[in-house]
Formats: C-alpha cells, sequence, structure tokens
C-alpha cells in the first residue's frame, strides 16, 4: 500500500493473463472465503466496543448539554402552553435529551454493542482535524493555495505515510487542480492569493 | 389530452441534445463525486451546485436531476467495493454487497443495484406524476397542523427505524432538534443562543452540519481505521448480472419499487428508511432467511431499489407541498430557488412546462445512469484504487471549498470543521448522525407549525383531532410509536410456539 | 536524516516565501492592491438575501447591466443572514475602493432596529449609497372563502380573524400591525418563513388575511383565488389601478419595501462617479426595465443622498408610529 508503487500511477492494472476473479456462475473464487469465515474475520477485524467507560462519559456530556439547554431555555422565557415564549421549544427538547441521557446512563452502563475504543491511531485524527482548522484560519489571511498544500503534504507524508517525492509532487498537482476548477473554471470567490 | 398534454410536452425539452448533453455531464460527474469516500449525494449535490448556474433554468435543472442520480449511485458503488456507505440510505446495502464483491461477484452487485435503481426510479416517476397533482390538488388543505403532524410522523420514524440504539437515536434527534432552534426565533423576534454572533442570526444552514456529520467525519475516521482499509478489487467483470441473478432479484425489485415509492413520500429520510425496511421485508420473505448477511442477491436488489424509488418519489412532497423530505432534497430545493423555481402548491398550476421538466428530466437521468454505470465502472473502480493516502486531503479539500461556495461564507466551512469532529465522536461513542441531520431538517418545521397552530386554534389542542388530515397523521404516528411494543409482544407469542412445535418435533422424531 | 528534514523544511519554506512574495496577482485575500485606475477588476455585489428571492433577483438584474457599461465582470454573491446585516456590515467594513458593493434593503435599516437590540442595528453611517433602485408594494389579500371584500368587511368582521405576515420585523408585519392597531381590530397574527407560505396560507383560508409583496401575490389576485384589500404605498400602485391605498382608506401606514446599491464609506470620487455612471446605465436598459415591469416594481431611482434622507425619516416615522399605537414588533 505504502512506497512500492509511489512512482507510478496508483492504478494497478490486472495482467491480462489474469483469469478475472469473477464469473457469476461460479461463485467461489480462489480468494473467496465462505460467508462463515467472512464473518469471522469481521467479528476480529472489527475495532473494540467503546465500553461502559465511554458510555459513562458520553451519557454526562448528553446531560450536561440537556441541562445547560434548559438553563438557556428559561433565560429566553417560557410562557405557557397555550402562550409559548421563545424558550418553551428547546427546553421540551432540551429535557427529552437530558432524559434520554439518564436512560442510557442506566441501559448502557455494561458498555453495550456500539461505539468504539480510542486507539493510538486516534491521534492520527487528532493532527487531522489540527490541520483542517489550521486551514480554516488561514485561508481568510493567505488564500487557499499554501494552506490547502500543507494540508495535503502533511496527509499525504505525514498521515499517509507516502514518500517525500511523491507527496510534494501530489500535493502540487491537487492543489493546481482545484485551483483550475474552482477559480478558473467555476469562477467561485474562495479567498486566493493568486 | 388536458392531462398529458404538459406531460408530453415536458419530454421535447428535454430531449433537445443541449439537454441531453448536460444530463450526461451531470451523471458522469455525479458519480464521479459520489464515489468519493465520504461524500454522499446531498454532499455531492452541495458541491456540484455552482457548475449549473452558468446555465439556462431548464437546462440546469436536467443536469441537477443527472448529479442527483449519480450521487446517488456514487454512494452504492463504495458500499459494495470499500464497505463505505455514502449515506445512510445505502448502509445495507454494504451487508450483502461487500461480502458479494468479497466472493468475486461485485459486478453482479454493482449491475443487479444499477438495474434495480433504474426500475425503482422509474416506476416511482410514474407514479410521481399520477399522484403529484393529486396531492398539489388538496395541498391547499394543507395548515399549520397537518405540517405539524407530518413533521412529528418524520422525525419519529427517523428515531424509530434507525439501526442502532434506540435511545441513543432519540438522543440524537433531540440534539437535532435543538440546533434547529438557533437563531431568531421566527415568532417573538427573541435571539435564541446565537450569544451575539450575527452568522448565527438566521439559524445554522444545514449543509454544513451534514457535510460535516456525514463528510468530514467520515473523513477523520478513516484516517484512523486506514490501516483497516479495505482496498477495491482489480478488476470488476460481468456488470450485467446472468438470467439466474436477474430472475432472482426480480421479485425483490418489484417489492422494492411499490415500498420505496411509498415509504419516500413521508418526510424524514424516506430512502433511508425504506432500504431498511426493503431489507426486513426481503429477509422475511426469503425461503432461506440465513443467507442474508452472506452475499444475497436479493439483499442488494431490494433495499437499492427502494432506495431510489423513495428518492424519487420524495420529489412529491417537495414539488407540491414546498417540504423537503430529506436532506438531499432540502439541496435541491435550494438548486431550485437559485434557477427562480419555487417548488410548492403553485407550482404545478402556474408553470406546468417547468413542473414536467423537472419530473421529465429524472427520466432521462435515470435513464442515462444505466447506460452509463455500466460502462463506466471499471472508471470508478480505478479512481477506488488510488491510494486513500491521496484521496483524503482531496475529499478533505473538496468538502472545505465546497462548503464555502454555498453561501460564501468562512463561517460555514468552520462550522463543517467542527461537526466534522462531532461526527467522528458520535461514531466513536456508538451515535448515528442521520437522526440528528433529519430532526434538524424537519426541526424548524415542528416547532413553527406547532405554534401556528396554536395560534390559529387558539392554544386549544384538540383540534389537530377534529381536521382530518392531521388526525389521520396522528392515528399513524401513534400506530408506529406503539409498533414496535406489539411487535414484540406477537414475536415473543410466535417463539414460544415454535419451540413448543420444535419440542413436539424432537418427541416424535 | 534528521539533518536532510530540517533542509528540505527549509527549502520548502523559503519556497513559500518566495510565493507569498509573488502574490499580488489576481488574489482576493487582504486590503485591496490600491491601483490608481477605477475598476481595477472583476467587482463584487454582495446581496444579503438568499439566491433566488426578489432582493436577489433585483440585484443580478441590475449587475447585468452595470457591467456591461463598466466593461468588467460583476458577480453578485449571496451571503445571507440576519436579513441582510451580516452582508452589510461586512461589506461596510471592507476597503473603499469600489471593488465591493452591498446591494441593502430599506427595511433593514428602517424596521428591523424595531424588532432587535440596539447593538444588532445596522445604520447608513458606515455606508455610501450610490443610487436608488425600486419600490416593492406591499398588499393585504384576503380568502375568497372568507368572503372579506374590503378592510371595512375586515373591521367589522364579528368573528376573531387570524393575519399572516411574512415574518418578524418585516414590513409586512409592521403595516399589518399598524392598520390593525389604528382601526382597532382585534385579531390572531400568525407569522410565516416568508411570502409563498403565507399567500398559500390565505389561498387554503388556513389564515383569513395576509400582507404579502405584490409581486407575489399578483399572479394569485389575478386568478382570483385571493382577494386584494388595501396596498400599502403612499399612492395607487400602477399594476392595482382598483385597489385602494391605506391612506385613501383613512390609515396612515406608508410602508414599502426599497432597494439601493452602496458601497463602504470612503469612496473616491472618480470611483463613485463612474459607479453611479454604471447603474444610470443599467436601469436606462430595456432588458432592466421589462425586469421590473414583470416583477411589479415601481422605479424609484433617486440619488445616494436622497435615499439615505429618505430611510433615515422613514425609520423616524416608523419608531414615531409604533410607539403611539404601542406596537411591538417583537411579539408580546
Amino acid at each position: 500500500m505504502q512506497a512500492k508503487h509511489a512512482e507510478h500511477p496508483p492504478v494497478t492494472a490486472a495482467s491480462p493473463a489474469d483469469p478475472g476473479p469473477v464469473q457469476s456462475e461460479n461463485d467461489e473464487s480462489p480468494e473467496a472465503l465462505t460467508p462463515e469465515e467472512l464473518a469471522a474475520q469481521w467479528e476480529a477485524e472489527a475495532p473494540e466496543r467503546a465500553g461502559g467507560v465511554a458510555n459513562l462519559a458520553s451519557s454526562l456530556v448528553v446531560l450536561g448539554l440537556g441541562g445547560a439547554g434548559m438553563a438557556l431555555s428559561v433565560g429566553l422565557g417560557l410562557g405557557t402552553p397555550a402562550a409559548p415564549s421563545a424558550g418553551m421549544w428547546p427546553f421540551i427538547v432540551s429535557l427529552i435529551a437530558a432524559a434520554m441521557a439518564v436512560v442510557q446512563l442506566i441501559v448502557g452502563r455494561r458498555g453495550g454493542k456500539d461505539g468504539e475504543k480510542f486507539s493510538a491511531m486516534s491521534w492520527y485524527t487528532v493532527i487531522g482535524f489540527a490541520t483542517l482548522i489550521l486551514m480554516v484560519v488561514l485561508m481568510p489571511l493567505i488564500g487557499f493555495e499554501i494552506p490547502a498544500l500543507l494540508l495535503c503534504f502533511v496527509w499525504m507524508r505525514w498521515l499517509g505515510g507516502e514518500r517525500w517525492r511523491s507527496a510534494v509532487l501530489y500535493s502540487v498537482l491537487v492543489v493546481v487542480a482545484f485551483y483550475a476548477i474552482f477559480i478558473a473554471a467555476l469562477g467561485t470567490t474562495i479567498p486566493r492569493l493568486f | 389530452m388536458d392531462f398529458f398534454g404538459p406531460v408530453l410536452d415536458g419530454f421535447g425539452t428535454v430531449l433537445d441534445p443541449t439537454n441531453l448533453l448536460y444530463c450526461l455531464l451531470g451523471v458522469v460527474i455525479g458519480m464521479l463525486i459520489g464515489v468519493l469516500p465520504g461524500l454522499g449525494p446531498a454532499a455531492t449535490i452541495a458541491i456540484l451546485l455552482p457548475l449549473t448556474y452558468g446555465v439556462e433554468p431548464v437546462t440546469a435543472i436536467i443536469m441537477l436531476a443527472g448529479i442527483f442520480y449519480g450521487a446517488q449511485y456514487g454512494g452504492t458503488i463504495t458500499s459494495v467495493l470499500l464497505r463505505l456507505p455514502g449515506e445512510a440510505s445505502s448502509v445495507v446495502t454494504v451487508f450483502d454487497g461487500y461480502v458479494m464483491a468479497k466472493q468475486g461477484r461485485a459486478g453482479t452487485a454493482l449491475g443487479i443495484a444499477a438495474i434495480g435503481s433504474f426500475i425503482g426510479g422509474t416506476i416511482a416517476i410514474v407514479g410521481l406524476t399520477f399522484l403529484a397533482p393529486l396531492v398539489a390538488s388538496f395541498a391547499l388543505d394543507f395548515g399549520p397542523p397537518e405540517y405539524t403532524a407530518l413533521a412529528l410522523l418524520g422525525i419519529l420514524l427517523v428515531a424509530t427505524i434507525s439501526g442502532g440504539s434506540k435511545i441513543k437515536a432519540i438522543i440524537a434527534a433531540a440534539v437535532g432538534l435543538f440546533l434547529a432552534t438557533v437563531g431568531r426565533d421566527g415568532f417573538t423576534g427573541a435571539e435564541r443562543f446565537t450569544f451575539g454572533n450575527l452568522s448565527l442570526a438566521d439559524g445554522i444552514d444545514f449543509v454544513p452540519i451534514a457535510m460535516g456529520l456525514f463528510g468530514v467525519g467520515e473523513i477523520l475516521y478513516n484516517l484512523e481505521e486506514r490501516h483497516r482499509a479495505v482496498s477495491a478489487p482489480l478488476k470488476v467483470a460481468n456488470v450485467w448480472p446472468a438470467g439466474k441473478d436477474i430472475k432472482q432479484a426480480s421479485g425483490a425489485i418489484g417489492r422494492g419499487s411499490v415500498l420505496g415509492f411509498f415509504l419516500g413520500i413521508l418526510p424524514g429520510g424516506g430512502a433511508t428508511i425504506s432500504s431498511l425496511a426493503s431489507y426486513a421485508l426481503e429477509k422475511k420473505t426469503a425461503k432461506d432467511p440465513s443467507r442474508f448477511g452472506k452475499g444475497a442477491i436479493e439483499g442488494v436488489a431490494g433495499p437499492e431499489t427502494a432506495n431510489n424509488a423513495a428518492a424519487t418519489s420524495s420529489f412529491i412532497p417537495l414539488l407540491t407541498l414546498g417540504i423537503p423530505a430529506n436532506a438531499t432534497m432540502a439541496i435541491i430545493f435550494g438548486a431550485l430557488l437559485i434557477q427562480g423555481v419555487t417548488p410548492g402548491p403553485q407550482l404545478i398550476s402556474n408553470d406546468p412546462e417547468l413542473f414536467w421538466g423537472v419530473v421529465n428530466s429524472m427520466y432521462i437521468g435515470n435513464i442515462l445512469l444505466l447506460i452509463m454505470s455500466i460502462p463506466l465502472i471499471g472508471v470508478f473502480v480505478r479512481i477506488l484504487r488510488i491510494r486513500a493516502a491521496i484521496l483524503a486531503p482531496i475529499t478533505a479539500l473538496i468538502t472545505l471549498l465546497g462548503a464555502y461556495t454555498i453561501r460564501n461564507s468562512m463561517f460555514d466551512v468552520m462550522l463543517v470543521v467542527m461537526f466534522g469532529a462531532v461526527g467522528y465522536l458520535m461514531k466513536k461513542f456508538g451515535f448515528e448522525p442521520g437522526p440528528l441531520v433529519l430532526a434538524f431538517v424537519l426541526g424548524s418545521l415542528l416547532e413553527s407549525n406547532l405554534r401556528r397552530s396554536l395560534l390559529v386554534l387558539e392554544g386549544d389542542p384538540s383540534g389537530f383531532l377534529t381536521r382530518p388530515i392531521s388526525a389521520t397523521l396522528l392515528v399513524v404516528f401513534v400506530f408506529v410509536a406503539v409498533w414496535p411494543m406489539i411487535k414484540s409482544a406477537i414475536d415473543q407469542h410466535k417463539n414460544r410456539s415454535m419451540a413448543v412445535q420444535a419440542v413436539n418435533e424432537k418427541e416424535n422424531a | 536524516m534528521k539533518n536532510r528534514l530540517t533542509r528540505r523544511s527549509l527549502l520548502a519554506l523559503s519556497a513559500a516565501g518566495a510565493v507569498l512574495a509573488l502574490s499580488a496577482c489576481g488574489g482576493n485575500v487582504g486590503g485591496g492592491s490600491a491601483s490608481a485606475e477605477f475598476p481595477s477588476g472583476p467587482i463584487t455585489l454582495t446581496v444579503g438575501q438568499a439566491p433566488g428571492g426578489s432582493t436577489d433577483l433585483i440585484a443580478r438584474a441590475a449587475a447585468d447591466g452595470m457591467a456591461d457599461s463598466l466593461g468588467v465582470a460583476l458577480p453578485v454573491v449571496n451571503k445571507p443572514g440576519a436579513n441582510g446585516a451580516l452582508a452589510t456590515e461586512e461589506v461596510a467594513a471592507m476597503a473603499p475602493d469600489g471593488q465591493n458593493l452591498v446591494l441593502l434593503n430599506a427595511s433593514l435599516i428602517t424596521i428591523t432596529p424595531l424588532a432587535v437590540s440596539e447593538e444588532e442595528a445596522v445604520s447608513l453611517d458606515d455606508l455610501d449609497v450610490l443610487m436608488g433602485l425600486s419600490q416593492d408594494d406591499y398588499v393585504m389579500v384576503a380568502s375568497t372563502k372568507s368572503g372579506l371584500k374590503n378592510f371595512d368587511d375586515i373591521k367589522n368582521s364579528d368573528k376573531k380573524l387570524s393575519f399572516g405576515t411574512t415574518g418578524v420585523g418585516t414590513g409586512s408585519q409592521l403595516a399589518q400591525e399598524l392598520i390593525l392597531a389604528q382601526a382597532d381590530v382585534e385579531g390572531t397574527t400568525v407569522p410565516f418563513d416568508s411570502g409563498s407560505p403565507a399567500l398559500t396560507a390565505v389561498m387554503g383560508d388556513q389564515v383569513q388575511v395576509s400582507t404579502v409583496q405584490l409581486g407575489e401575490a399578483k399572479p394569485q389576485i389575478d386568478a382570483g383565488t385571493v382577494t386584494p384589500i388595501v396596498v400599502f404605498s403612499a399612492e395607487r400602485n400602477e399594476f392595482l389601478p382598483d385597489v385602494p391605498t391605506a391612506i385613501e382608506a383613512g390609515y396612515e401606514v406608508p410602508v414599502s419595501q426599497y432597494r439601493a446599491i452602496a458601497a463602504p464609506k470612503g469612496l473616491s470620487d472618480d470611483a463613485k462617479q463612474k459607479l453611479v455612471a454604471s447603474i444610470k446605465d443599467a436601469v436606462a436598459t430595456d432588458a432592466y426595465k421589462s425586469f421590473n415591469e414583470k416583477n411589479m416594481l415601481t422605479p424609484n431611482e433617486i440619488s445616494g443622498e436622497e435615499v439615505t434622507t429618505e430611510w433615515n425619516e422613514l425609520a423616524a416615522k416608523y419608531k414615531e408610529l409604533t410607539d403611539e399605537y404601542s406596537i411591538s414588533l417583537a411579539g408580546k
């Protein structure tokens, strides 16, 4: 997946000698697994469930948001059911959210079957998010080109494990292509340097 | 002739070579962007909207129909090949579609999905042709109480029919409803939850929310999951399914078309609900339900047919009542407004030419999709073979710049990134973004019509039940709300009798 | 390896620096390059309303003519938000080089301040108004089912009526509240999100009366699905000559929507003259005139100074009237 084909276009064509794995008359190609094997493989591949602590945390966050929503709504004024004021509806909605959070807190205390644990790879997401924020901050100041170039480069080189050469090359190509499409062809008003 | 005259005239417009060319272009570009991982139809159409600005209104609408169908199908391709559904309505396609791809039948899965989409879409357009004027004829009876009941029903359906935890779905929906209240209150003029920020005075636009939760959320999640990433098959052959496959899938396609058409009319994400419902139906009617999840062709054909039929029939509430039934429709709504077409009860009588132009362009978009998808699947497979490391920043940039172009607002881009983080966290903590987005879309509709109803009915809620349409809708609402309880009771009863039967059989043996 | 890395990074940095130095060739960020010639490139006309609405259409019609006259592109950019306050404040803060213009709705200056807090209200102080464009009148319509034919029917109705408006802080609300207060009519005011649903509600008799913009109501008035009651312009509207004005009916309700084009304050004389001349050229074209006709807009092409005076007077007038009849646009 990584650097092996870096110099070549990323499309790997099947060699002509390759007997296409697809034959609808004959479902089982050499590499195909039986459904049971697949199911087992997926199960093993699946990330670990988020667990009880995550449930506690997320339920408390929702509860907190619901509480804050109710407090702010009361600040707007509730009015009466027949003549509701601005805060009535958001109050009801926040109340539902908070009540459901309490239910979830109890129902999901042992974890349950949804969610995923954070892993060491989650740092990649944090870095990715940070570059996106940086892009949003820099775009109005110096246009989209340089931030976009940096974002592409960081994502390709460090988050994607591309080699230096291909990361630089593809980053430049991507930014040029975006300039051509969004600025030259579509004439949008995206902040730009050039 | 009174009825068919304008319908046939519409075809003349649509078949103009220029229009056909733009429709073709729309289908291809729609698929091209829609196939990028993480970008569903709503995001794709939003990104491509600027393309339609410079052309004639009718041509632009026809192109839009092409983009719409292309984008829908793009999501199917990634579901089947990469286990990455472009949007909620393609989620169930993953179950059997991806397994089929693993078994080397990716071509068959994509082919049957294209055929099913075409049939479902076409049946739905025919239905729309006859039903839309009917709905429009009583659209004027739709007052605030009716809209309230309709929105309530939509939100309930979204929250209860979603895949994961029901409680979490309700929480997500409640958060969506709350976010919809941000901005100036339309009744008192009070600023709600804007914290003095002028960009929030009109509320949060739903496009950044949808693009953030679905698009950026997915992109961020994929960064982490890259090491588990699935690579697309080298080659996809036999796109035209064998006779045996078509025969096997035909029942599913037929049922999916009808189911999708009727569920699509309901507000609140008809396409998603109908794909789930169709999958459940196929599993229930199958002779051997255990094949499902293991590469059953009906499990791809049914939902893909149903979601396309539903996506098409959700044009009915949009074009006749001016209600966008889901996020994608809401973007189409905006796009039509830009072209000077105001969807609503008056459209069909005031501007029949345009109305039928819109409807007929869907036939063409649908046909072109079928024609184009088969030769082009190879191209899309190649796109998916591009290393994720290179594709990911491209997708991220398309999303950010696309978000900017919708309202020329940096604030919206910031929102997209923020909601991207929220979407990622929701995914990690087991919340689905679907109910949130759809509740958000219906939220202001629900609140303002509820309050408007109270004004018109002078604070007397019994007025909801004395009006025939709202009363009917509320009965359906109650039925849907209590149905899971009834169903579990029935299931329990059935299980018990089956268990008894099994024991008896054992004893007899 | 580490060494190489830093060297490469340095190289990349200096390259980026060079790129930065080479800027100023068509970018649109930062302060505009102060070139002597006006116009120095495409001029952006910002609209504070969503695409497709009447304000947007007016902007596009005017921009077409101005682009031809000035010989540069004149893209219309929509930045909807807060009834146009967002776009207006953004443009007002830009460099006064004439490359950025904004299309103003009078209601933002004259009516919105009555409904929102003081710090949110927008004033004309930071803007150079270039020229007025047109006047868009409000008309009160009644449902055919209600049987209401004129304002006296409304006044003498023994049923409690409901009255639709196009939203809080709009001319539709102000006009309707004023006439109802002056005639001492008790009724329920029902705000809708915009003109189209308010009109549809009247057609279906969901509310008995609504006040909407003429351009929206005209097709339905012509089709006989709604009955026009009064128009709120000072004089009879040329598109509805048979419908009395509120003033004729004996009520002081001079409410209309006006539109004008403005630039950030401090425009050079040269730029201002060229821009005003281009607007004059634009409104003189046949295309623009037929656009006005088609959308029931009454031309009101007055100078920027007159616009400023008129709008400020209207703002004061509305303030006085709402105080006099103790009307609050911001709900109960």
